[in-house]
């Protein structure tokens, strides 16, 4: 693994971490919009942005 | 539903998808790279759309829905882990497709059984695809039988719905391979994305928008909107479940033979880009749908009923609902027609050039061929049969293929891996999953997916440590990796 696949892995697994860590502790009462459903809603979006950050050099060569 | 409606629908998808089917047909597809991985040419675009249609069956408007309906926003949890997962094509994708072109590997199974030098790792994780998938294709004809019967009152009977759909699939695999089965995959995506949407559109309208939704959301039932909820998703649950899903895309040989196939990595960086952003809206659609039908329906006997329900309800427009109904019909053929591909790549090349070793690549791919439709019988016997072994061996597909993931990482990050290992890990751990799930049992609370992973993972560490690992063959794999991510200047 490079350096860049090391940070952006971390930092995939810390979301996934939070994906699982968040909504049963402190969320778990929060009966809300903005409780559950936004949390996991940011994190798709931060995973996406993750991914295209993660995937930038990928040449056209074949 | 109106059956004329219904059937008018149907044939004009059928058409279209047609059309499109034998548009595909260009290239060769007298090879085995040709037919079954579009001689590793495909664009990102159609990759994208393909991979979300093989990716996303029947499952997500029928059971996801369904999952929101009983469940809560954990279904969305549910989803969203599994979305996570697939950055996992990030870190394997650019691996699987370097070693696929320089090793010329047609199938998952081969590029494991070359790396840990065993014909014998071929057949088994071949043989272990084989066993959870074509059941996982049963459950999705059965699905569109039920779905066809239910929203037309019997008027097209489960039979003929299961009928339909099995001879689509195969069509559509027949008529270019890959090729035809990845343009008819678009089709059915862009159709499914761009009318569920509107669905959701239009019930979230008719419940005074956005802030009206959540409104009624926590007025009827405001536990659904967090974890655990009424209970259904309590942690260990949720863990159990989401877990093989995480890996779905390098476990899955449907969608981790597509990593063979994009043209460059350019490619394949678009068909990742696409997929997630595809997913991500699909995912909110599912379950914004699964919402919708447990404030207007609340306290249905069976979840899987809130899809048809809503579709029938006078809050969606009948050609439209006839519309979404016909494309989680496709949803489901779109995923059982590369599931029926990849199986029989992988039999063929596999199975049958292990056991006649001169067998080249002509008569490969005409075995292939050969196997596609008794596969198609299989899964459509299967589903006619509704047998509970059928039922069990679906639902631990997910679980049961968990158990290749630690020889598939091990083939790129630990030279140390043996066949052995990987067969020992393959075999017990997937009769562990089939054990656990036919008996239902949860030992410690943990569910079969979490077992199969812990104990297939135990089992390849401790049984390669004691065997020979294929060291050259392993500097030769995993350098060659290496060195063209450092040519190629990836991750500057």
């Amino acid at each position: 693994m490079n350096q860049r696949e090391k940070v952006w892995g971390l930092i995939l697994l810390c979301f996934v971490f939070l994906g699982y860590l968040i909504p049963y502790t402190f969320l778990s009462n929060i009966t809300k919009w903005y409780g559950s459903f936004l949390l996991w809603s940011i994190l798709g979006i931060f995973v996406i942005i993750a991914n295209y950050r993660l995937t930038k050099d990928w040449s056209d060569k074949e | 539903m109106s059956t004329v409606l219904v059937w008018g629908t149907i044939g004009v998808y059928i058409a279209f998808a047609l059309v499109i089917a034998f548009l595909s047909r260009n290239g060769k597809q007298n090879s085995m790279t040709g037919y079954f991985l579009g001689e590793r040419k495909l664009n990102g675009f159609v990759s994208a759309l393909s991979y979300s249609a093989t990716t996303y069956s029947a499952f997500m408007l029928v059971g996801l829905a369904g999952l929101t309906y009983s469940g809560g926003i954990g279904a969305f949890g549910f989803e969203i882990i599994y979305f996570m997962g697939v950055s996992l094509v990030a870190i394997f994708g650019p691996r699987f497709w370097l070693v696929g072109k320089k090793y010329g590997y047609v199938t998952p199974s081969e590029m494991l059984g070359d790396r840990y030098e065993s014909k014998w790792v071929a057949i088994i994780t071949a043989l272990a695809s084989c066993l959870f998938l074509i059941p996982y294709s049963a459950v999705q004809l059965t699905g569109i039988g039920y779905l066809l019967q239910g929203v037309t009152n019997n008027a097209i009977p489960f039979t003929t719905g299961v009928v339909i759909a099995t001879i689509l699939a195969l069509v559509f695999s027949y008529i270019a391979g890959i090729r035809s089965v990845a343009w008819t995959d678009s089709l059915q995506s862009l159709m499914m994305i761009i009318t569920s949407t509107i669905v959701v559109i239009l019930i979230i309208n008719g419940l005074g928008g956005l802030g009206g939704f959540f409104h009624a959301i926590e007025s009827s039932d405001p536990q659904a909107l967090a974890v655990p909820g009424n209970g259904f998703f309590d942690f260990w649950t949720f863990l159990g479940l989401t877990l093989p899903w995480f890996f779905f895309s390098i476990s899955n040989p449907q969608v981790s033979q597509r990593l063979f196939m994009p043209a460059s990595l350019k490619s394949m960086r678009h068909m990742l880009l696409g997929f997630l952003i595809f997913g991500f809206i699909y995912t909110i659609v599912s379950v914004v749908w699964g919402f919708s039908a447990s404030v207007l329906f609340p306290g249905l006997e069976n979840a899987d009923l809130a899809t048809p329900m809503l579709l029938s309800s006078e809050h969606v427009p009948p050609l439209l609902g006839v519309i979404v109904m016909v494309g989680i019909m496709a949803a489901a053929i779109s995923t059982i027609d590369s599931i029926m591909l990849t199986l029989s790549s992988i039999f063929s090349r596999d199975v049958f050039r292990n056991v006649k070793k001169d067998a080249n690549d002509k008569q490969q791919l005409m075995v292939g061929k050969l196997v596609i439709p008794i596969i198609a019988i299989l899964a459509f016997l299967f589903a006619q049969l509704q047998l509970d072994l059928i039922a069990v061996l679906s639902v631990s597909s997910s679980a049961g293929l968990i158990v290749v993931v630690p020889a598939i990482i091990g083939a790129f990050f630990w030279k140390k891996g043996t066949a052995a290992g990987v067969i020992v890990s393959v075999l017990v751990g997937s009769v562990l999953v089939f054990i656990l799930e036919f008996f239902q049992l949860i030992p410690l609370g943990l569910k079969s997916g979490i077992w199969g992973i812990f104990v297939s993972a135990v089992l390849f560490i401790v049984i390669s440590l004691l065997t020979n690992a294929p060291w050259g063959k392993a500097d030769a794999f995993i350098g060659y990796v290496r060195e063209q991510m450092k040519t190629r200047k990836m991750y500057r």
